[in-house]
């Protein structure tokens, strides 16, 4: 039985996660900590906690008193754990996560076991890992570890350290022979995977962590991403290499990955991890934890192309949510309850980096909205950008019982009116709204919801159409009605309907589509479905009135099509429609879709 | 606070009344002043139904928005900017007198004025009031409205939070000279936060409820507001006030300085404590109730704002339902003539006007409006263009009461300007020295301040634009009094450049002529030219006007017989040969800029009235300046192509007139050249970077005034330049004409269907459409209706 669209209860899937306990053979394996896991698959719903690295990263007076990244200690973990227990585990937060440095002085210096394994700062965890671990799972939470990934040089010790649980196995054997490196930092050597000891190397990790006793990892630096490309920074086979060996100690151990990785590699995130940083650190390594600028803001123009890939077992990662506490946050109550929407219908993992025990009301507000926290946590789809990447946008995600969550943003830094169509939705006539930051029926709105925003700000809410479906006529880009100007030509593509589409938009390439027939004048909700690797704009004018030009998000690749809807005056009876590249490069059109009656 | 404090004595303010008489007899008013207790209205003067001017929006602005988002309210005087922002009311408050510096009577070496905020000085903000309503966060309400009623002079906004509908109204009363924003709500909600009224300049607060300070150049200014409640409690809390629980909740502030428009006095009233006047006007204020003061305020207002009216034509329901920031964009995007939205940004003109422009300082480069202490350019008085282009729609939008201001700003400087140019004109630093080692009269330089000072370089030929201005107002009004207060502004600028001119013999012929010597035509070029085309035409002019005004006046006969000896030597400018344009300079070629924003070669055409498309003008000099206007270009910006607009209403051509129009209302984005949001003009000084200055919402309006009446004493052209979009039809009404007239004109199908012609003063003119026209005689008061120009 399918459990309610917005449930937050983790009733579902019980009978799976059985399955693939039993199919690794492991059920009688399962560790003691295991018991106060529920029993959810890994990454079912995006993962919801807090991560020590905002406050590490910060220059916030008084977070890292002995040095950059002081701040990560036991005492200090514990502390949040307790806060998140507190104030935050009934609204479904669990993660409590260490970042970078466990195994690092203040200094920055590094320990390794004698098998080349991170070993615990003795200052900063003097108890070790797993005490802290067991702290953290004494209050009904769960425990998150991080690595970079590779061999780090300074566990290297000229090759001669011995590998755990594998004979003959040193670390001379797991790297390539002329210790090229990897990483987002170049930090470490790259692993060698043809020699069956670089397996063994990350099994001994992952065999640590489980007896620890942590649920989660982190694994950082991983390319392609983190800012390198190239054979030396694809680390494919190390993130295949940890899922083998994280199933291997039987433990369930979600594994994320970071950062910025790379979306041409996104089946390979999909099948090895349960999550992955689509973008760089939301930090801002300034005296506050984040900036609205750098780089809260990415996120918009970032997130469209991944939309389609997220899904239960595997989420796109937003990075910290950084709402707690507008003061050492950095952020205005707009851009904090944006930054909220966002991650919260982008599916992201819900994890703050905020100092728990300093939470403000508005914060707290923030992060407890059971109705927004069911839109991230629901079996729903994650919200796509429906409108082009303007200041002004509108997000939204079909729900499987009829509705819609739809999020309307203005990410101008100034007030504005900000509306969503129904006609975006597909759908004409009435509709009830429910605002669910304000956790208020709204009542009735006819042909869509304009609101006013704050600079940077948001609305989020639920809409059930009372309405009906509006047909559309479909204009394909390369009929050979429309007119092409300067470059612009018919070119292949599978992914396009007809597979073609109209490609060479730029300086002052133009595609015209020359009979677009209305019954009645007004403004269209046109669709626009379009192929673009890179975020590109393009001016869109109708007839012989002027153009406006819009921003068009990434689609991932350009072989990947995408649908927004553009505002276009028309006239009743045959209208053209113009899309110019004016003095830049466009994105490929593939069609239009020009709904049957106007907004 | 106790909202029922007792009345002011009725004692104490027949005395304050009496002294504010006193100081007017003597001389010079102070800006702000004690005003005798304001006349209520006996029946209501508010407008009901939905016909009035309105805009609307639906988003507030915020503290980062105010010039582009903030709605301006103004008495005359005292100003703001205001955010409407549910949850956090702002308004940034201005006094036009709150200047910095002084004097500046220290030459650069080059003989030049220092032109600094310290030095020249700087408008700046009086003050800031906040209203801070927490649980009406703009994120957490719906159905948010903000509204300009333009025809009450009235910024409101609604909206609703928990189903309760909350309204604002926010309106500068001149007759109580404060401004005032009323809270109210229906539906059983309440008001709880906080009113922080503080300076902007590092002031320390005396208290919740006033500050007062000085600047360093002495000028003393204070400001003081009070709230009061029904229902809840309004409490003075430290630097705040609370409010708690009020079902509704009324805010009156005021504040001004004590700058006094008065040369004798160093332009300050020593004896005003601005502070302590501000207390005395809210404590008056606030013991009526809010709506007593809209009564009283819209009945103020309405007495100007009711002098005109304007139907360009009926704009169609898909625009009427597009809020005005959304209307503007369709305006630009579509091509698509709007004229509801034309007429109500002529109109919105006129609600700047009255709102900033009565009693005190006349409008600066932003009016009355700012966002903070740092306005380009000072926010000062710019001589060459931007003081007189303010005022060209006084008397044509039917606004002649707020061009006093214009003048009175002009004759308390008289006697600082007069001793400036005596004294430092002919530093031998200055290149714009007069050769002949004469100095006599006054001028000014490109930059004005009201503290009798300059800044920036010396412009010789402004005292005659500025004399121009005034005397056009005469024109328009034929009033005497008018006319015998500027005359010793137009005598003082014809000495000067009695002085100053040169004799002359043109090259290859034996004819003697009088030219300006060494100057700059703005803003371009050679900056030691002589005989430059802009001050040929700016003397030709003054000196017509001051024989005409001595005649009048019955002055300076033998003086009068003098001046017009010299205009008749006066070198007025040739065509090209080598460019067809009219010349600029006295040279064949083209020593400027083609496209530059300035018309200095033009100023013949408009503001003046020397070339004429009606055969009056010899055809090769109308074509040379119609050629040099097309070389100009249509792409400015805002002042910019109003004044090309004018030009082409004077040339009667409507569709360039009309383009440059709708040039000017492109939405703003980005820092873009166009109107903004809340409809101010916007100039991009820089890629990216925008700034308000309001000359081209003054201009433009004149512009749409010129395309609809040609005037000048004598004869008056019905439509000259009446654009297709316009053409269905339209009417305005309270236009005045030169010559003494107001005019009411419709039209239909492109033809006058009926004009009526008062007479303020006229007594005989031409009236003409086209190829018909009659003479119309009138005694002042009479008027006449006239029919069938259509036929």
């Amino acid at each position: 039985m399918r459990s309610p669209s917005y449930s937050v209860l983790p009733a579902r899937g019980l009978r799976t996660v059985v399955v693939l306990a039993l199919t690794a053979g492991l059920a009688t394996a399962i560790p003691q900590a295991q018991a106060q896991s529920d029993d959810t698959p890994l990454a079912a719903k995006p993962y919801m906690g807090w991560s020590s690295w905002s406050m590490q990263s910060s220059k916030y007076p008084g977070l890292n008193p002995d040095g950059d990244y002081s701040y990560l200690t036991e005492a200090n973990v514990l502390k949040q754990a307790d806060a998140m227990a507190q104030k935050l585990k009934r609204y479904g937060y669990e993660y409590v996560n260490i970042d970078a440095g466990w195994w690092r002085d203040k200094a920055w210096k590094p320990s390794f076991d004698a098998y080349g394994r991170q070993k615990a700062d003795p200052v900063r965890f003097p108890r070790g890992m797993k005490a802290v671990a067991d702290h953290i799972h004494a209050k009904g939470l769960k425990a998150g570890i991080y690595l970079p990934v590779g061999l780090e040089k300074e566990a290297y010790g000229d090759g001669k350290v011995p590998i755990w649980n594998a004979d003959g196995c040193t670390t001379a054997d797991i790297v390539y022979d002329d210790l090229r490196t990897t990483n987002g930092w170049d930090s470490a050597y790259k692993i060698d995977f043809s020699d069956p000891c670089a397996q063994k190397y990350i099994d001994s990790q992952a065999q640590l962590f489980a007896d620890w006793g942590y649920d989660f990892l982190k694994l950082d630096g991983v390319g392609p991403g983190s800012f390198k490309s190239g054979d030396n920074y694809n680390n494919v086979a190390d993130v295949a290499a940890w899922q083998k060996a994280i199933a291997a100690t039987g433990r369930p151990i979600h594994l994320e990955l970071s950062w910025s990785l790379d979306i041409g590699h996104v089946e390979d995130w999909k099948k090895y991890s349960n999550g992955w940083r689509i973008d760089t650190d939301v930090e801002c390594y300034c005296n506050t934890l984040v900036t609205w600028e750098n780089s809260v803001a990415d996120r918009w123009d970032d997130t469209p192309a991944w939309t389609r890939h997220a899904g239960p077992g595997g989420w796109n990662d937003l990075d910290a949510l950084n709402v707690g506490n507008g003061e050492m946050d950095g952020l205005t109550k707009a851009e904090r309850q944006s930054y909220a929407t966002l991650w919260a219908i982008a599916k992201s993992p819900l994890f703050t980096g905020d100092d728990l025990t300093r939470l403000d009301s508005y914060g707290v507000s923030l992060l407890t909205n059971r109705e927004v926290i069911a839109v991230n946590q629901g079996d729903t789809p994650p919200a796509k950008l429906l409108t082009p990447s303007d200041p002004q946008q509108v997000w939204a995600a079909k729900n499987p019982n009829g509705t819609y969550t739809v999020a309307l943003f203005n990410l101008a830094d100034s007030p504005a009116a900000v509306t969503a169509d129904w006609g975006m939705l597909g759908f004409a006539g009435k509709a009830s709204v429910r605002d669910l930051w304000n956790h208020e029926n709204l009542g009735t709105y006819r042909k869509g919801i304009t609101q006013a925003l704050p600079a940077h700000g948001s609305r989020l809410f639920t809409i059930t159409p009372r309405g009906t479906a509006v047909p559309t006529t479909a204009y394909e880009a390369e009929s050979p009605a429309n007119t092409l100007g300067g470059h612009a030509s018919v070119a292949d593509c599978s992914a396009c309907s007809g597979d073609r589409k109209v490609g060479n938009l730029y300086l002052g390439g133009k595609l015209t589509f020359n009979d677009v027939v209305v019954d009645k004048a007004g403004t269209y909700q046109i669709k626009v479905a379009y192929v673009s690797g890179d975020p590109r704009s393009l001016d869109v004018s109708a007839n012989s009135g002027g153009a406006t030009r819009h921003k068009f998000a990434s689609t991932g690749d350009w072989g990947t099509v995408d649908t927004v809807s553009v505002p276009v005056k028309l006239k009743a009876g045959a209208n053209t429609i113009t899309f110019d590249s004016g003095s830049g490069y466009a994105p490929d059109i593939d069609r239009i879709d020009v709904p049957k009656s106007s907004s | 606070m106790d909202p029922r404090s007792p009345d002011p004595s009725r004692r104490t303010l027949l005395s304050v009344a009496t002294t504010g008489s006193l100081a007017a007899a003597l001389g010079g008013l102070p800006a702000f002043t004690a005003s005798a207790a304001p006349q209520r209205p006996t029946t209501s003067p508010l407008l009901t139904g939905s016909d009035r001017d309105g805009l609307w929006w639906q988003a507030p602005g915020d503290e980062g928005s105010l010039i582009e988002q903030g709605l301006p309210v103004g008495n005359g005087r005292l100003g703001a900017l205001a955010s409407n922002d549910p949850g956090r009311e702002l308004l940034l408050i201005t006094d036009a007198t709150m200047w910095t510096g002084g004097l500046n009577d220290t030459l650069d070496a080059d003989g030049q004025f220092p032109y600094g905020r310290a030095d020249f000085g700087s408008f700046t903000l009086l003050a800031r009031l906040t209203v801070d309503i927490p649980d009406h966060d703009l994120s957490a309400v719906t159905g948010y409205r903000r509204t300009l009623d333009l025809a009450q002079g009235v910024v409101a906004c609604s909206y609703v939070r928990s189903k309760v509908t909350y309204r604002r109204q926010v309106f500068a009363s001149r007759p109580d000279d404060v401004i005032v924003l009323h809270f109210t709500q229906s539906g059983g909600g309440t008001y709880t936060g906080t009113i922080t009224l503080e300076g902007t300049h590092g002031e320390t607060p005396s208290g919740a409820e006033s500050f007062g300070a000085s600047f360093p150049n002495g000028l003393r200014y204070g400001a003081a507001v009070r709230a009061h409640s029904r229902g809840g409690r309004v409490a003075v809390n430290g630097s705040r006030i609370d409010f708690t629980g009020c079902r509704e909740l009324t805010v009156v502030v005021s504040g001004g300085t004590n700058y006094a428009p008065d040369a004798t006095t160093g332009y300050r009233d020593p004896s005003l404590d601005p502070e302590r006047l501000a207390r005395t006007k809210v404590r008056a204020a606030a013991t009526h109730s809010a709506g007593t003061l809209l009564r009283t305020h819209v009945a103020d207002y309405r007495d100007l704002y009711g002098r005109q009216e304007l139907s360009l034509g009926e704009s169609a329901a898909d625009q009427r339902a597009l809020d005005t920031w959304e209307r503007l964009k369709a305006r630009f995007r579509d091509g698509v003539p709007d004229p509801e939205l034309e007429a109500a940004y002529l109109q919105f003109g006129r609600y700047l006007m009255i709102s900033g422009s009565r009693g005190s300082l006349p409008l600066n480069l932003q009016g009355l409006w700012l966002d903070g202490n740092d306005p380009d350019w000072m926010g000062d008085y710019h001589t060459d263009i931007n003081i007189q282009m303010n005022y060209w729609m006084a008397d044509r939008t039917g606004l002649s009461p707020c061009f006093d201001t214009f003048t009175d700003y002009c004759l308390a400087q008289l006697p600082s300007w007069t001793e400036l140019t005596h004294r430092l004109f002919n530093d031998p630093r200055n290149r714009y020295r007069n050769s002949t080692g004469k100095v006599a009269g006054w001028t000014v330089a490109f930059s004005t301040n009201p503290h009798g000072g300059n800044g920036w370089w010396w412009h010789p030929a402004g005292n005659a634009w500025l004399c121009n201005s005034l005397y056009e107002h005469y024109e328009y009004t034929q009033s005497r009094e008018h006319l015998a207060r500027i005359y010793p502004l137009l005598k003082g600028a014809c000495e000067f450049w009695e002085a100053r001119l040169l004799t002359t013999t043109l090259p290859g012929t034996s004819k003697e002529v009088l030219i300006a010597d060494s100057d700059w035509s703005p803003e371009h070029g050679p900056q030691d030219a002589k005989g430059n085309t802009y001050a040929q035409e700016m003397v030709w002019a003054l000196f017509g006007n001051f024989c005409v005004a001595a005649a009048e006046l019955k002055k300076d006969t033998g003086y009068a017989d003098t001046i017009a000896g010299l205009r008749k030597k006066l070198y007025l400018p040739e065509v090209s040969p080598k460019t067809g344009w009219l010349q600029e300079w006295m040279s064949p070629d083209n020593l400027g800029d083609t496209t530059h924003r300035h018309l200095s070669g033009l100023v013949g055409l408009f503001p003046g009235d020397r070339i004429r498309p009606d055969g009056s003008t010899p055809k090769d000099i109308v074509d040379g300046a119609t050629a040099q206007l097309i070389a100009r270009g249509m792409n400015s910006f805002g002042w910019a192509n109003a004044w090309r607009a004018l030009c082409w209403a004077r040339l009667k051509d409507a569709d360039r007139a009309y383009q440059l129009i709708v040039n000017n209302l492109r939405p703003s984005t980005g820092g873009g050249n166009g109107t903004a949001f809340n409809l101010f003009d916007i100039y991009e000084t820089q890629p990216g970077r925008g700034i308000f200055q309001i000359d081209a919402n003054f201009g433009t309006p004149a512009a749409m005034i010129e395309m609809l009446l040609y005037s000048r004493p004598g004869h008056l052209e019905l439509l000259p330049a009446l654009p297709d979009a316009w053409a269905a039809s339209g009417h305005v009404t309270g236009v005045a004409a030169r010559g003494g007239f107001v005019v009411d004109l419709h039209w239909r199908d492109g033809k006058p269907t009926s004009v009526r012609l008062r007479s303020v003063g006229g007594r005989t003119t031409v009236v003409a459409y086209g190829e018909v026209s009659r003479t119309v005689t009138l005694k002042p008061g009479e008027s006449v209706t006239l029919k069938g120009f259509a036929r």
